[in-house]
């Protein structure tokens, strides 16, 4: 009985509150088509994005104490914990989690929150078309 | 429709979202998705409504990390929150960033005697971990709302 009470509420709050977020479904390739077309306004220059760039700013720290591998570990292939509570992180390479990089407003409110945490400020187009490039050579 | 609002809204409001003393609580979705990926989604009735609100108002600045929700996220949790958020003095917030763990209730409840056989989990040197903020160590099911004494387990794994 106390399994089903929370779920009745679960469930009740659903109703009063209605639905939670929309999705917003993309892909890995449609996010990099995107962020390519905004790179290249500021550089036109810009022919692809490099997976090797996106590696070093996946594993190197931005001026703060944490990089993105402080978290997600230097193995993005697998789950990490977050660097202060410990919770769980799934992992972040598409291959190893699909569920990664498929949902544009997911994708968008992470970036935001933790360029902000590891670069303090917003991450370029650029910068998340590396990563993401990286991301996707990295095996499960 | 409108009936089952009601009367969810009855429950809701008889429960405050909590089931008094068995330490389980009931999480809604969009809270346990949005105020439970970088820690436990903490029970919102271990707070009082002042120490929620101010913990809403800097969430840019969330003990450390940027946790910024979107607007309508934002909405849904602060009236949530409002809603189920403690009326006792002892889960007072206290001081400019207010944490559950550190009211009265709390403190008295892991007090050094209580947490006889339950000791915190390790934190290295110089790391930030925080071992209060690790509930799933001890409380098993703590991601799923219940803190009750039946799920609890050393966190080095001993019984």
């Amino acid at each position: 009985m106390y399994f089903l009470r929370p779920l009745a509420m679960g469930v009740a709050l659903a109703l009063l509150t209605g639905s939670t977020l929309a999705a917003s479904p993309t892909s890995p390739a449609e996010l990099q088509a995107a962020w390519l077309a905004e790179a290249r306004q500021s550089n036109p220059a810009l022919r692809a994005f490099s997976a090797e760039r996106g590696r070093s700013f996946f594993s190197t720290t931005h001026g703060s104490d944490w990089s993105c591998a402080s978290c997600h570990t230097s193995n993005p292939g697998q789950g990490g914990a977050h660097a202060v509570t410990r919770k769980l992180i799934e992992p972040l390479a598409p291959a190893a989690n699909p569920r990664r990089f498929s949902d544009a407003a997911k994708v968008e409110k992470w970036f935001g929150r933790n360029c902000k945490d590891v670069l303090g400020r917003a991450c370029t187009p650029e910068e998340k078309g590396d990563l993401l490039a990286y991301l996707l050579t990295v095996k499960p | 429709m409108k009936t089952l609002q009601s009367l969810s809204l009855a429950t809701l409001l008889l429960a405050g979202g909590a089931w008094a003393g068995d330490h389980r609580y009931a999480l809604s979705p969009t809270y346990a998705a949005e105020c439970g990926s970088c820690h436990v989604a903490y029970p919102p009735a271990l707070l009082d409504a002042a120490g929620w609100k101010v913990t809403l108002q800097q969430l840019e600045r969330h003990f450390g990390s940027d946790a910024s929700l979107e607007p309508q996220a934002q909405r849904e949790i602060a009236s949530l929150l409002q809603a189920q958020a403690s009326t006792r003095s002892a889960h007072e917030g206290k001081g400019a960033a207010p944490r559950l763990t550190t009211t009265a209730w709390f403190q008295r409840k892991h007090r050094p005697e209580e947490l006889r056989g339950y000791p915190l989990p390790k934190v290295p040197a110089g790391a930030r971990a925080t071992p209060m903020a690790q509930c799933q160590q001890c409380h098993r099911r703590a991601e799923q709302g219940d803190f009750g004494e039946g799920s609890l387990q050393p966190a080095d794994g001993r019984r």
